[in-house]
């Protein structure tokens, strides 16, 4: 069995690892068919959310009452919902929002965490140990407590859940970065870059925050899955993406009520967002064991 | 081990507070004016002004927040704004209840089918218990719980008419509202066991453990276990979170009447004092759980008091 072998080798030197890395990953994925198909498929599910929507004679909004409930057709490749609108359409824009709102929320998340991580890591000290006592924190606070708070202030909408997915995200990328920056600051060419007479701004954006790049996009990469489904349930309870603009949980609510007369219409947009996150997450674990070679023992 | 469980007391009660700040906060800026949603119809200014004086809304906000961490802390929450007359306590504690039942129904299943299923699939790695485990932990970590309720009403209550769709109050109700909570728990206790457990396999203790002659269950459950039981307390911990958080999507589609579906009614009615005390409620609930955790690692693992 090679997990054996893999767990004897074990993980190489720290310096191998920098010069080969980019070697190791293109190998590692060469390897890794899974990820590789799930990167495809994520691929396929942003380009026909990116591209559908334009080439599809239909608005997500337009209704046509004549034609409720329809199943596939040539004109209607998914079928229509209970106002006739177009099912592949709505998938599609659905797709757009989920997306965009991963998006937005992984950077503004990358934003914060990378900043703060960082000044908490280079700092240390105080600043330090404050800002890893907030990180507690709001780590004790489920992402939908929060967002069920907020929307109480902001009202239900996009933005609110952009916002709270953002507050509940960003101290586990704090974390992250502040580790990777607490055993990057003390190595030599950081030393260097300190003897030469570099700021502190300097030292930590062109040094330690570079150095750290792999692990912030395997963070992202990870968190983008959960991130897409806290967006999904809080627009499956209302609170998110407002009618009659399309999500995936929107979708998937308005379409309980018909489970038993029209099954299909809950069962695609559920077959699009679990395969997407499925996806994401295979990607995102393939990123991660491609990036660091330790994590390859985890499952 | 005192000491640390102290400190870890005292920085649990400075969250606590900040939560309640937090939650005061929300009921503070949410829109709306709450003597207005008390008065309905009612245009006069001395009433107005007799009810503005009872909520103690005539007084500075820091006045107003101790009033409401006093209250709070002797668990006096107010009235509720939507169904005028009721107590939020009263309110709370009706669907407390169905909430916990169904929460401490999850945890115990997820962690009686997740460790077991964790330890065979590390155990006998790459066999067929191994690729179900696998299975279960990332399609469960894929599956959003709506989705989950989807699949399992589509099959059992509407396929093969096994349980009824909603309902509550028979056992037999429980049985859907409990298998799609406990999707996501699963997958992460059953993940996080095998890692422990894959992990501590390859130890010298273990090693020495199999060369003295002891059985293979004897190495497993006096040397491996232990040393995963860490991460699996994290865990159950988490799992205890996820399946109370959860309750907000499944007593929703399950019409189940506990908290997370109060909460959610209570916030598109606007009925802020509810909100309030589900959200410190909720609140209280999760920093206790963590602080029974980290405790709990102290407890299990030596090295971690002293550090």
């Amino acid at each position: 069995m090679s997990g054996g072998a893999e767990l004897l080798a074990g993980p190489p030197l720290p310096a191998a690892r920098s010069i080969a890395r980019r070697g190791w990953i293109l190998r590692a994925l060469r390897r890794d068919r899974t990820t590789v198909w799930a990167g495809l498929i994520l691929a396929v599910v942003v380009g026909a959310s990116l591209a559908l929507p334009e080439v599809l004679p239909y608005r997500y909004d337009q209704q046509s009452l004549d034609h409720t409930f329809e199943g596939p057709s040539a004109r209607h490749w998914l079928g229509t919902d209970q106002y006739g609108r177009d099912l592949l359409t709505r998938l599609a824009h659905g797709g757009r929002i989920s997306l965009l709102v991963g998006a937005i929320t992984v950077l503004a998340e990358i934003f914060l965490g990378g900043c703060l991580g960082g000044i908490a890591g280079y700092a240390g000290g105080v600043l330090d140990e404050w800002l890893m006592r907030l990180t507690d924190m709001m780590l004790a606070f489920p992402a939908l407590l929060l967002a069920l708070l907020l929307a109480a202030i902001l009202g239900p909408g996009t933005t609110t859940v952009i916002v709270a997915l953002t507050l509940a995200g960003w101290p586990a990328m704090a974390r992250t970065v502040r580790g990777e920056i607490l055993s990057l600051k003390e190595r030599e060419f950081v030393v260097a870059a300190r003897a030469q007479g570099a700021s502190a701004v300097r030292i930590l954006v062109a040094h330690l925050l570079r150095n750290a790049v792999h692990l912030i996009v395997v963070r992202a990469t990870l968190d983008i899955g959960p991130i897409i489904l806290t967006e999904a349930t809080l627009s499956f309870l209302g609170l998110g993406v407002q009618r009659p603009m399309p999500s995936w949980g929107v979708l998937i609510a308005d379409s309980f009520q018909y489970l038993q007369t029209a099954p299909a219409l809950a069962v695609i947009p559920c077959a699009a967002l679990s395969t997407t996150i499925l996806a994401l997450n295979f990607v995102g674990e393939g990123a991660a064991e491609a990036m660091d070679p330790s994590l390859r023992a985890a499952p | 081990m005192i000491r640390f469980a102290a400190r870890r007391l005292g920085f649990m009660l400075v969250i606590l507070a900040i939560s309640s700040l937090i939650v005061f906060v929300v009921g503070r800026l949410a829109p709306g004016d709450p003597v207005q949603l008390l008065m309905g119809d009612l245009r006069d200014p001395a009433v107005e002004a007799r009810i503005r004086r009872d909520l103690g809304l005539d007084r500075p906000l820091w006045a107003q927040y101790l009033r409401f961490a006093g209250r709070a802390l002797q668990g006096d929450f107010g009235q509720s704004y939507a169904n005028p007359g009721r107590s939020v306590n009263t309110m709370v504690a009706e669907a407390l209840p169905a909430t916990a039942r169904l929460a401490v129904a999850t945890v115990i299943l997820a962690i009686l089918l997740g460790v077991p299923l964790g330890v065979l699939s590390a155990v006998r790695r790459a066999s067929a218990v191994d690729f179900l485990a696998r299975l279960v932990a990332l399609g469960g970590m894929s599956l959003p719980s709506f989705v989950a309720a989807v699949l399992f009403i589509q099959w059992l209550a509407l396929g093969w008419h096994i349980v009824p769709v909603s309902g509550w109050g028979e056992l037999r109700h429980y049985v859907l509202p409990v298998l799609v909570l406990l999707v996501q728990p699963l997958a992460y206790i059953t993940r996080v066991t095998r890692a422990g457990v894959l992990r501590a396999l390859p130890e010298d203790y273990v090693r020495t453990a199999h060369s003295k002659g002891l059985s293979p269950w004897g190495v497993l459950s006096r040397h491996v276990l232990p040393n995963a039981a860490i991460s699996v307390i994290t865990i159950a911990g988490l799992a205890f979170s996820y399946a109370l958080t959860g309750a907000f999507v499944v007593e929703t589609i399950f019409r189940i009447p506990g908290l997370g579906q109060a909460a959610i009614g209570a916030l598109f009615l606007r009925d802020y004092p509810m909100v309030q005390a589900v959200g410190l409620l909720y609140a209280a609930i999760f920093i206790g759980t963590n602080f029974l955790v980290d405790v709990g690692y102290a407890f299990i693992d030596p090295r971690i008091r002293y550090r």
